[in-house]
């Protein structure tokens, strides 16, 4: 499945296209996130890219959904500490490492930081974000995919 | 009441973090604080639909799955839920109860036991290559079934951990038989 009959790796598009009625509503379930008025796209990278770290995907990390500063990228995995990341992103990267650790850990606290900054309907969308994204992370992955861009089947 | 600890284990808070919307329509992902975000909203409804009605995997096959992924992500209101389209191709619950227990339970039938591997492979280790269960998988599923498998993990995987983050979840609630949200 990972690979094509030329042989070469193969995109989410190509696997999918064995079943694309479902591979087309996951994609687009997976797009929606990237307009959100609740909370912003880089925030949301911001969040995918560390579930990419902790997950060990490294096409998932290498993958650009949106534009970042370099910087950000580099410090990524050092935010707490780190000047460069708002109080808001931060809120919401201790969301992603709880979520990914184990979603029941997550305390009333972290959930009420993330809703000061984006209130519930903010709160709501960055947790199915991070499910969507854990998932799109997973098929990589287990598919072994030539990149990450969710391209239609 | 927030996060409760348990000699040293964590268990899931009983206060529901945010207010569903006000809405009865009947659909429990529209009355759910899904129906919160406007944007993903009409994508997850239609995802929903598609897992049970546009693959080659039976109800009692999906619904295994979803169930494998419940007991791993700890989510007991996905844990009590039964999909009527799942009982009804012939779910049972003694079939529920082996897939429900840690490991692989002797005697499962091979089709429902590769269904397990699969689960606990996606959540456990994705990233690790199991050259066997790939075999395995090849010779009992189509390609087609591979990958009904993998998205309806995808989605309910990423839903069940959506569900548990909301807060609200009690410690247990009764076996329930619900239908697809439509």
């Amino acid at each position: 499945m990972a690979e094509t009959a030329s042989g070469h790796k193969a995109s989410y598009g190509e696997v999918v296209e064995a079943l694309p009625e479902i591979g087309r509503q996951f994609a687009a379930l997976y797009r929606s996130f990237w307009s959100l008025e609740s909370v912003p796209a880089e925030t949301l990278e911001l969040c995918r890219l560390r579930l990419a770290q902790l997950l060990g995907s490294d096409v998932a990390w290498r993958f650009e959904e949106v534009s970042l500063a370099s910087r950000q990228r580099d410090e990524l995995s050092r935010w707490p500490d780190n000047d460069g990341f708002s109080p808001a992103q931060k809120a919401c990267l201790e969301l992603t490492e709880m979520h990914a650790m184990d979603a029941r850990s997550i305390t009333d606290a972290q959930a009420d930081a993330v809703k000061l900054h984006f209130g519930e309907v903010g709160f709501v969308a960055l947790v199915q974000a991070l499910g969507v994204f854990d998932a799109m992370i997973r098929l990589g992955l287990i598919w072994d995919l030539s990149s990450m861009k969710v391209d239609q089947p | 009441m927030g996060l409760e600890l348990d000699e040293g284990r964590s268990t899931v808070t009983t206060k529901g973090r945010v207010n569903s919307p006000q809405s009865d329509t009947g659909n429990l992902i529209k009355d759910s604080a899904l129906g919160l975000v406007p944007e993903t909203l009409p994508h997850y409804l239609d995802l929903t639909v598609a897992i049970w009605d546009a693959g080659p995997l039976s109800p009692s096959d999906i619904e295994l799955a979803r169930l494998r992924n419940a007991n791993h992500v700890g989510c007991v209101m996905c844990q009590a839920v039964r999909y009527d389209i799942a009982v009804a191709d012939g779910l049972t619950e003694d079939l529920v109860d082996q897939v429900s227990k840690q490991g692989i339970q002797a005697g499962l039938p091979e089709r429902q036991e590769l269904i397990v591997r699969f689960v606990d492979w996606y959540v456990l280790s994705p990233s690790a290559h199991d050259a066997d269960l790939k075999r395995c998988l090849n010779e009992q599923f189509s390609e087609a079934e591979q990958v009904h498998l993998a998205l309806l993990m995808a989605y309910f995987n990423g839903f069940s951990r959506c569900a548990v983050s909301l807060g609200g979840m009690p410690d247990s609630m009764p076996r329930m038989e619900i239908s697809v949200p439509r």
